[in-house]
């Protein structure tokens, strides 16, 4: 481990993500109109759930929140294979950088630019929607530092076991929606088919959209929301794990194709 | 400073190394030429750390390769065969990111970045975003990022594929440069010519294998001879000399170590006005190829990419 290599290479992704805003940007502004779209729908599937004073904001923006943050599972495997398109990676391979410094530099831009875009629509979520935050902010925070880990972790699994752009698009985009979807971000578990609901708490953004709303609703605290954190966590040392296993540093990946 | 040994490696049933040997010690240039698929850049991605050997041993600076391969990498510079740069970003960006991977103070860095900058004249297009250079431009700042930590061990991997010839001036003259200031160097190159202007020892590889090292002229004088080439309107005549003549459509090659010589006894033998040119070629690292392989260069390459059309093809 060489902690100079893993904040350079970190330090230069910030760079290159910066160069083209445009992914970053689309991830907060489109879930904006997306809760401004559905927010009333909501209001009645919550109220049938019990919460009859709520506005519908407090499922509509953990949902799109959560659901755009899953398009950070394809963005974590598209720092690699663009290195692949530039030549640039076996020229970082090349460095005296160890293949887990590399890996921390490129995986934690994305991390944060999932956790900064969950962080704005939370916080934009009040004056725009009317989102009150019953609970406590801290589990917020935690809840959505532990949801970027795991879904960035999801991502280099899909990485991982991806050989071409395509598979990464492919896997990464209808994985990552699919995984939102099923986990009761576009639509709350309550009004989900039988056997939907059943599969969710196999999927880790079941567990996010359960902190959530236990912050959200149900003034929920730290120690309400410990058994959603924890699941995560485990779902994020899971897929570490398989990417880790999966992971050839040496194999070629097909930027185009 | 680099010691290889019986170094083998396999694509499948591809053989792509057959046991090389070969060393490179400090100060000197090393070319490492073959034609395409002859295993230049597997043995320099095997020594960069890049690729696995089968078996075999890889030292560099007396360290094992394999086993403190980031002590290796640190001693080693490599610019690769691809161009490779992040485009998005200024050339002054890719040089402080890959200077410091290398191991550089951001404060030391900055001077050195201008110093290798000045010696490859890319001063002026540090600030340049690196995807709109030319060509050439990518070239150099490509060849550059290799030099940023001066490093003991340089592997350049057809490092002027594609330079004008400018480029490829300044590129060789760093080369010099480095390599007298104690670097070795092990320069993978296609180009037979660009060799004989290096100067430098020539490994010659050919399906994997090391068929023959040394300097130009001394394997020129070991393995080629000259040759006198004779072009006839019409018919080639027979001039009497068998045994070195050879007649390729209205040329008569005749090899021979006196050129003015066999001259002088060929020239009487023929009528003037049938002649149309005489010619003595110099020997070169073409001929040596010729003589060790029992193809000609260019052949090699059309035969590899021959089989590259019919692997795509199958």
């Amino acid at each position: 481990m060489y902690p100079r290599a893993s904040l350079a290479v970190l330090r230069h992704e910030f760079r290159v993500m910066l160069s083209d805003p445009s992914t970053a940007i689309f991830v907060v502004i489109v879930p904006l109109v997306l809760v401004a779209l559905t927010k009333d729908l909501f209001a009645n599937q919550l109220s049938e759930d019990g919460f009859a004073s709520a506005n519908g904001s407090e499922f509509a923006v953990p949902g799109m929140a959560v659901a755009f943050a899953s398009f950070s599972v394809g963005y974590a495997g598209f720092t690699f294979f663009r290195d692949h398109g530039w030549g640039t990676w076996d020229r970082l391979r090349a460095t005296p950088a160890s293949s887990v410094d590399l890996m921390i530099g490129k995986v934690l831009p994305t991390v944060t630019l999932t956790v900064v875009q969950l962080a704005l629509l939370f916080l934009l979520g009040k004056p725009l929607f009317g989102l009150e935050v019953s609970g406590s902010i801290l589990a917020l925070i935690v809840l959505i530092v532990v949801l970027a880990l795991s879904l960035s972790a999801f991502g280099m699994l899909v990485t991982a076991i991806s050989r071409t752009m395509n598979q990464l698009n492919a896997i990464g985009s209808v994985g990552g929606m699919t995984m939102a979807m099923l986990g009761g971000a576009w639509v709350p578990v309550s009004a989900m088919p039988g056997w939907a609901a059943a599969i969710a708490p196999a999927i880790p953004t079941y567990w996010a959209m359960k902190g959530f709303q236990s912050v959200i609703l149900e003034d929920g605290g730290i120690t309400d929301v410990a058994g959603a954190i924890l699941v995560m966590i485990g779902f994020g040392v899971l897929f570490t794990v398989l990417a880790a296993w999966k992971f050839r540093f040496e194999d070629a990946k097909v930027y185009f194709g | 400073m680099l010691h290889i040994e019986g170094l083998r490696k396999s694509y499948g049933d591809v053989l792509a190394l057959g046991g090389v040997d070969l060393d490179v010690h400090a100060g000197e240039i090393v070319a490492l030429l073959g034609p395409n698929g002859a295993g230049k850049t597997t043995l320099v991605s095997i020594v960069a750390g890049l690729r696995r050997a089968d078996s075999g041993v890889v030292r560099v600076d007396g360290l094992n390769a394999l086993s403190r391969s980031s002590e290796v990498r640190r001693r080693i510079g490599l610019a690769p065969q691809d161009t490779g740069l992040y485009p998005v970003v200024t050339v002054r960006q890719n040089f402080m990111l890959f200077g410091e991977l290398a191991g550089i103070s951001r404060a030391a860095l900055r001077p050195r970045v201008e110093e290798v900058a000045e010696a490859l004249d890319l001063t002026e297009l540090l600030d340049r975003q690196a995807g709109q250079l030319s060509g050439g431009q990518k070239r150099r700042v490509h060849t550059a990022l290799a030099l940023l930590h001066s490093p003991r061990l340089l592997l350049l991997d057809e490092a002027t594929t594609g330079a004008d010839v400018e480029t490829r001036t300044r590129l060789l003259d760093v080369v010099r440069q480095l390599a007298a200031d104690g670097s070795a160097v092990l320069y993978s190159t296609h180009y037979l010519a660009e060799v004989e202007t290096l100067g430098s020892d020539v490994v010659l590889l050919d399906r994997g294998q090391v068929i023959v090292r040394g300097g130009v002229e001394e394997l020129i004088a070991a393995h080629a001879k000259p040759v006198v080439e004779l072009t006839f309107e019409g018919v080639v005549p027979d001039v009497g000399l068998n045994g070195e003549a050879t007649v390729d459509g209205q040329v008569l090659r005749l090899v021979t170590d006196d050129p003015a010589a066999t001259l002088v006894t060929v020239l009487p033998r023929v009528r003037a006005d049938a002649l149309q040119s005489v010619e003595i070629v110099r020997p070169s690292l073409e001929a040596v190829y010729l003589a060790l392989a029992g193809r000609r260069y260019d052949e090699a390459d059309r035969e590899e990419k021959r089989e590259v059309a019919n692997v795509s093809a199958g």
